[in-house]
């Protein structure tokens, strides 16, 4: 019983409508998303649902500079065109933006291989069965808590100006939160396909975790040397990504980039890059303006390197797009939404044996900005956060909340993981990482669990 | 107003589908969300962004256990497939079945409601929002040395329809509004904000475009601007030991964090771990746990006039409600759905689930959490303080996954010293743990110190959904609190 896909002949029917509108521009981003999310709690299905959205958004141009935006979710027929005159509507009494740079042109695009038919057609029995297998891998002693989700999107680009861009992409994830009476463990995987999660042995992974971390000590909050896993990386590299790797923020000098192009800002260690087209990541090979997708080398060995821009950034700069505009209309400019951070040579066993006393951290929790162009981040430890002492992992601990500059904290770098993992979902994207071996790492405060 | 006929018959039919393919119980809602967003930034309009999102959602449980499907396809065909989906859903969660769910008893409501506006946002001329907006913005950039001036306006209109198999027809109506400005001044290594009404785009409301003329966005501007500028070259507040004062807006996510979300029942039950997580409180703490002290009180809403987290049904036919929920310090009662009441031996719901989304299920949502007035005033506390700061304005905020360990950011601060207000600090920010931290509360602003503060970002559940809540607040002082935390 489960719907099937639109199709680009028939998002382009709808969207096309659009198009003669009767506007000096006009260009329509569709979206079609049709997904299932299985969450489990105390050991069993309690949330199962599903659902099927479609978006149609409306460009239109007059005068020139002036733009108006309106949207449907409506397939029925003239509700797309009836949204492209509204936003004709709301152009025309809308104040031109001399720096307006028009609609995009049309280009191509590179072929992206990012859909997986099995998991576009996985049926809620099938989730269940990943949930089951993560399940019998949690002892009776504890509780287990996650989610399972398969997601189908289309997307399409069209306007007056002649773009046409189409992309497929599927994605599935899970997450694995096992609890015992004082301690947990998490793990989670995001993938192109539902087959790649590996729900048993990520069970097993969080299963270690939390009876590893039992009976959890009390530690002074200070200075520590940190092994942060991929997930912790993570959530430091989005927020790294959110402040200050989009030229928005690096024209108005709200960023950590901006005078510092050139500058040593990590440890040689550290390369970031934004690569919404490589092989393994989650995006799409354009952006929502209809411009290709460019990886774009953010930090180079440590040494900043530049932004990422979308049209209207670009303008302003004389440079050009690099393909990471949002959809409009957008007060926030480009944004990196397929950060990855390039893989080292260590392994985290091999981090651990070199830490004389240290902590490794599974994941943050909420973590917040505390000074946007220093990058100073606060959040809290959680699921799974232990001592090491003389090579060895000791016991766990319990939580810390964390208060720390996160360039000096890269700059702190003394080992970078052989293997990344994808953490944090983040519309199409999500970011890759490494795990990182960190001297100094600042802890703020404890907490009771 | 309402919602046309043509769509009730679909919803009619989506709810009779899933109970003939095998529900015990299903619910059927439809939502029809408009909004209109506009965003100035100095001379600018950034953009205009105005559209609707409808679409049905199926609830059902077949065999105690529940599946939901939502489509956007408003067709009967499509409804019929997403009805019987719904069903196969539920049945797919035998695969890891545990106890059935049970609901608590709730009488089926026939109702017609719709939030009181005095006047409708969405027909005022958008020339003339763009133009408060950009006089606002105007306003900001002529003080000198401002780098970034913001305004901007937020409206939804939510009309729903929900049935129910037990014979529940509500047909509701939501006008939300809101606006806001804010003042970024651009330093070499540090950028500084100020923010009217609020921080976050602003003030919020379950209010027509009244709420937004009440603002006076335009006569606040060279103020924030003038602050936000002084900022820059203020001292930072030190790290230190001290006696906190918090304006009502910082109060409000104060309670918000570290009330609101630990009185969630569904946290409380586990339903929330692996994502949001869980809650420091559990069932035997109703009656007995002390909270605070004596002068914190609190109560959950959604029946306030006007404020962000009212409605006048839940999305379970639930009919809004007033609740004590910590009385004289101690905890009283969580927010409950028709599920999670009965688990802990409630009798009945007290009225907080909603989604966001036709797409989503309810969830429990904070409706409108109050910290009750108290006897004192800003005057009073400031004046019978011998050294201490006062804190204003959420700028950040970050808690533990249990709600206990917390740390806020704030815009602006000014030091006390001998019941005076002094000097101004930059980077304010402190920390804390949950109920030491209400236990050090001594004094609660007054009912004429008194507003509801909307707050229409709060994120839960998987797909993540966001909640438009409200919380009333008055200014109040804290003693023994760890301010000037650093890195």
């Amino acid at each position: 019983v489960i719907p099937g896909e639109l199709g680009q002949e028939r998002l382009a029917e709808a969207a096309d409508a659009a198009l003669t509108v009767g506007a000096d521009g006009v260009a329509v981003i569709a979206i079609h998303s049709i997904g299932g999310l299985t969450r489990f709690a105390s050991s069993r299905i309690h949330q199962n649902t599903w659902r099927e959205d479609m978006e149609f958004r409306v460009v239109a141009v007059v005068d020139g500079t002036k733009m108006g935006v309106a949207s449907t979710h409506s397939l029925e027929p003239g509700a797309v065109r009836r949204a492209a005159e509204d936003a004709v509507a709301i152009a025309r009494v809308t104040p031109g933006d001399p720096d307006f740079p028009g609609l995009a042109p049309a280009a191509s695009f590179a072929e992206k291989m990012g859909f997986d038919e099995a998991t576009a057609s996985a049926t809620p029995a099938d989730r269940a069965e990943a949930v089951r297998h993560a399940l019998s891998e949690v002892p009776g002693t504890m509780e287990a808590a996650g989610y399972v989700e398969t997601v189908a999107d289309e997307v399409l680009i069209t306007s007056t100006t002649g773009v046409r861009a189409f992309g497929r992409t599927t994605r599935a994830g899970i997450s694995v939160l096992a609890m015992t009476d004082d301690s947990s463990g998490y793990a989670e995987r995001l993938e192109r396909g539902l087959s790649d999660l590996d729900p048993t042995s990520l069970a097993t992974r969080a299963v270690d975790k939390a009876e590893r971390s039992r009976d959890p000590k009390s530690i002074e909050p200070g200075a520590y040397t940190v092994i942060l896993e991929p997930a912790a990386v993570s959530t430091l590299m989005q927020f790294l990504g959110y402040l200050g790797l989009g030229a928005k923020a690096f024209l108005e000098e709200r960023s950590f980039m901006t005078g510092r192009i050139g500058d040593k800002l990590a440890a040689e260690l550290i390369t970031i890059v934004d690569d919404p087209i490589a092989e393994d990541s989650l995006g799409l090979a354009f952006d929502f303006e209809g411009v290709p997708a460019q990886r774009v080398v953010l930090i180079d060995h440590g040494t900043a390197k530049g932004v990422v821009w979308d049209r209207a950034t670009a303008k302003k700069a004389g440079v050009s797009s690099t393909g990471h505009g949002l959809p409009p209309p957008n007060s926030y400019g480009p944004i990196p939404l397929n950060l990855r951070m390039e893989p080292g040579t260590s392994t985290v066993e091999e981090m651990v044996a070199s830490t004389e006393r240290g902590l490794l951290v599974t994941r943050f929790h909420y973590s917040n900005v505390v000074n946007e162009k220093e990058t100073v981040l606060t959040g809290m430890t959680r699921d799974g956060t232990f001592m090491i002492s003389d090579g060895r992992i000791e016991h766990g601990v319990k939580n810390l909340r964390y208060t720390q500059n996160t360039l000096e904290a890269l700059s702190n770098v003394e080992a970078v993981g052989d293997k990344t993992e994808i953490s944090t979902e983040l519309f199409f994207g999500g970011s890759r990482a490494p795990a990182l071996k960190i001297r100094d790492f600042k802890f703020s405060s404890t907490t009771t669990h | 107003m309402g919602v046309e006929s043509g769509i009730k018959e679909l919803v009619e039919r989506a709810l009779d589908a899933a109970t003939s393919a095998g529900a015990s119980y299903a619910d059927a809602r439809y939502l029809n969300e408009e909004w209109e967003a506009i965003d100035v930034q100095d001379d600018r309009v950034q953009g205009v962004d105005r559209g609707a999102t409808a679409g049905i959602g199926i609830r059902v449980l077949v065999d105690g256990a529940w599946g939901f499907a939502g489509s956007a396809r408003l067709d009967p065909s499509s409804i019929d497939r997403a009805a019987a989906l719904a069903v196969e859903i539920a049945r797919s969660s035998q695969a890891v079945k545990g106890p059935s769910v049970r609901l608590a008893d709730e009488p089926p409501q026939t109702a017609v409601w719709a939030t009181a506006i005095e006047e409708d946002p969405f027909a005022v001329p958008l020339e003339d929002k763009i133009a408060l907006l950009l006089d606002a913005s105007g306003r900001m950039k002529m003080v000198p040395g401002l780098g970034i001036a913001e305004a901007s306006i937020d409206l939804w209109r939510r009309s729903s329809f929900l049935v129910t198999s037990e014979g529940t027809r509500i047909d509701q109506t939501l006008t939300q509004s809101g606006a806001g400005i804010r003042a970024l001044a651009v330093g070499e290594r540090e950028v500084q904000q100020r923010s009217y009404p609020n921080s976050f785009r602003g003030h919020y409301a379950c209010m027509g475009y009244e709420h937004i003329r009440a603002m006076d966005l335009t006569g606040n501007a060279q103020r924030i601007a003038e602050e936000a500028i002084a900022l820059l070259k203020a001292p930072e507040l030190p790290s230190m030991e001290t006696t906190l004062i918090l304006d009502g807006p910082q109060l409000a996510l104060q309670v918000h964090e570290s009330i609101g979300h630990p009185i969630e029942l569904d946290r409380v039950l586990g339903m929330e771990a692996a994502y949001a997580g869980t809650s420091f409180l559990a069932p035997p703490d109703r009656g007995n746990l002390r909270y605070g002290s004596p002068v914190i009180n609190i109560t959950a809403d959604a029946t306030t006039p006007g404020a962000l987290g009212s409605f006048g049904f839940d999305d379970e036919g639930v009919e809004a409600q007033r609740s004590d929920v910590i009385t004289e310090g101690v905890f009283r009662q969580f927010l409950s759905s028709r599920e999670t009441a009965p688990e802990i031996g409630e009798a009945r719901s007290n009225g907080t689930m909603r989604a966001s989304g036709w797409d989503v299920i309810p969830l429990i949502r904070m409706t409108n959490i109050h910290l009750e007035p108290g006897a004192s005033s800003l005057e009073k506390m400031i004046g019978e303080t011998d050294e201490g700061v006062f804190m204003s304005t959420n700028q950040s905020w970050s808690i533990d996954d249990k709600r206990v360990n917390f740390q806020f950011g704030c815009e602006i601060a000014w030091e006390i010293r001998k019941g005076k207000r002094r000097r101004m600090f930059r980077n304010p920010n402190y920390a804390g743990k949950t109920v030491d931290f209400w236990s050090s509360c001594d004094a609660v602003g007054g009912r004429d110190e008194w507003a509801v503060w909307g707050t229409p970002n709060c994120g839960k559940g998987q797909p993540g959904q966001t909640a438009r809540v409200a919380h009333g607040t008055a200014p109040a002082r804290f003693r023994k609190v760890n301010v000037g935390v650093r890195g």
